[in-house]
């Protein structure tokens, strides 16, 4: 099956520096593939080249089975883009931007989608008002609006939450949501690893211009961080010895073990009396855990 | 959701980059249409008006029928320019330009659109101009200025403004900043518009500056003009229709070029 996203090999040097280095990945239909890696890791170069902005110095991408360099006019009908910074447009409105990138992507009528996204984007009241004299939060609004306008498969986010107030955010990643629901398909770029978590499918890592980590995103975590089992007694025992035990408190034992051990195990091995024990609370690593390991670890991981 | 609905890629993009291009201007009328035709209003009064009466270019025409095809083209290519030029910048100012790029728009299509965008303000300020000028030819020759080729007119209006719209793409696209656009009008556009006889009649130059001047392209394109509202001309109106046809091809590869390697990244 054709992938919406498909990045072979892509090697971009300006000048002397090596943005990327030999990055493949490729994202399922349907999914949400977030891009993580620190500030000038590459992540924006990815999608520079993607979207011609940039040309590639080796490798090649495809949208939908089309090269991006080889036939841009089509490749870029089918993919939406929010870049990182802000855009100002003096001159028209929301409503009337909206109308002219529609015609931009060879869509005259196209009514029902911009009121759809203007209602979507909580951007019906502010539809006359021109771009200058809107905020950040919905100037980025208007910009997923016009990265929308003209139907695409493919949505490229480039640090849509970057600058933006909590509120929005959430609403942006729910909006997300049902986009992927929808059956759209999303490259997140980010560094705020609490939305790669909550939104997206597979994650890859990125730094210094080299993917050093691709993979489902749960499975990463559990690859890569370590699960924190909390047990409180009922009578406190000592001399305990465990390999994973990190901290004794009293009545409080907690233990680090890696996300592929069981709790049962560790249970079976302590040998304590489970009348003795009056709760047990187990929290799983994060990604920012995960991504934190990636990055100290630096290629050993890969 | 994901139906996509009817599509037409070969027009439809460059289409909307022209209206939206011709909108830009007219939703700053004031400053792209009001401010240029005082500006060549005022050079009517001053020059044609008060100093019109002392000066005569050639025996059949009064000086003021002289100047109007002049100014009417100076207008037009002046604004023809900075209408490209200004809306590139803008956008690289803005990161507009960088939407440009990821729409399914192609460098022909861009090139066209903006010395589209060029031309028709050069025809709406041009235009202006005209009436203006035929409103105080009436006034002050109490006569009516009859247009006598109106296709030659067409002609060299049109050559001209697509090349100066052309020109303004190149500029703005290889300019780093706004200064760079200004320097290249007031050192090379303004002195060679100037000069290219939209005051003057060169027969009334010295032999020397005479011969200088007809390097100048642009005397070419305004005694284009001029023999198209008046039947008069200093050079012939063949040489004229290929010096501005010469223009017109040699910006478009220009603009081509800057296309190919400027920066469409914002500032």
């Amino acid at each position: 099956m054709v992938k919406p996203l498909s990045i072979n090999k892509l090697v971009k040097n300006y000048g002397a520096l090596r943005a990327v280095d030999q990055v493949t990945f490729d994202i399922p239909e349907g999914q949400i593939f977030g891009l993580l890696g620190p500030n000038g890791a590459g992540k924006t170069t990815v999608i520079a080249v993607t979207t011609t902005l940039a040309d590639s110095t080796s490798g090649f991408v495809e949208v939908f089975g089309v090269d991006v360099a080889k036939n841009p006019k089509l490749a870029k009908t089918y993919m939406g883009v929010v870049h990182q910074e802000l855009v100002n447009q003096g001159f028209f409105n929301v409503e009337e931007i909206l109308h002219i990138y529609s015609g931009y992507h060879g869509i005259l009528k196209n009514h029902s989608r911009i009121e759809f996204l203007l209602e979507k984007l909580g951007l019906v009241e502010l539809r006359k008002k021109p771009v200058k004299f809107l905020s950040g939060g919905m100037k980025r609004r208007l910009m997923i609006a016009k990265a929308l306008v003209h139907w695409p498969m493919l949505l490229l986010l480039d640090e849509p939450t970057a600058g933006v107030d909590v509120e929005l955010r959430r609403s942006l990643w729910e909006f997300m949501r049902e986009l992927k629901n929808l059956g759209m398909t999303i490259l997140l770029t980010t560094h705020y690893l609490e939305e790669a978590e909550q939104l997206c499918d597979r994650v890859g890592i990125i730094n210094k211009g080299k993917l050093i980590k691709v993979g489902p995103t749960q499975d990463l975590i559990r690859e890569l961080t370590q699960r924190e089992v909390k047990f409180t007694l009922v009578n406190p025992i000592d001399k305990i010895k465990n390999q994973f035990l990190t901290k004794q408190n009293g009545k409080e034992l907690i233990f680090e073990i890696p996300s592929s051990h069981q709790v049962g195990e560790l249970l079976c091995s302590l040998n304590i009396p489970l009348l003795n024990i009056a709760d047990i609370k187990v929290s799983e690593g994060t990604l920012e855990e995960a991504f934190r390991r990636v990055l100290e670890g630096g290629s050993s991981f890969a | 959701m994901l139906e996509t609905p009817h599509r037409e890629l070969n027009w439809t993009p460059f289409y909307a980059l022209v209206l939206r291009e011709i909108r830009r201007f007219l939703k700053v009328a004031t400053q792209t249409v009001v401010m240029p035709v005082v500006n060549s209003s005022l050079y009517l009064l001053i020059f044609g008006v008060s100093l019109g009466q002392r000066l005569s270019v050639q025996t059949e025409i009064s000086y003021l029928a002289f100047l109007i095809p002049g100014l009417v083209m100076m207008a037009a290519l002046n604004n023809a320019l900075m209408n490209s030029s200004s809306s590139i910048i803008i956008a690289k100012f803005s990161g507009e330009l960088e939407d440009l790029r990821v729409a399914p728009l192609s460098p022909e299509n861009i090139l066209w659109a903006m010395a589209i965008g060029g031309l028709f303000r050069g025809y709406v300020v041009g235009g202006i101009t005209f009436l203006v000028g035929l409103a105080f030819y009436r006034f002050y020759d109490e006569q009516w200025l009859v247009i006598s080729h109106p296709f030659v007119l067409v002609y060299f209006l049109s050559a001209g403004c697509l090349a100066f719209g052309k020109i303004g793409i190149a500029v703005a696209l290889w300019a780093k900043n706004f200064d760079h656009v200004s320097a290249v009008t007031a050192f090379i556009v303004m002195p060679l518009l100037y000069l290219g006889g939209v005051f003057y009649s060169i027969e009334s130059l010295s032999p020397f500056w005479r011969s200088v001047s007809q390097y100048n392209p642009l005397l070419y394109m305004i005694n284009g003009v001029r023999y198209g509202v008046l039947g008069v001309s200093d050079v012939s109106v063949v040489t004229a229709a290929l010096v501005t046809l010469g223009a017109l091809v040699l910006s478009h590869f220009l603009a081509r070029f800057s296309l190919r390697t400027g920066s469409y990244q914002r500032w």
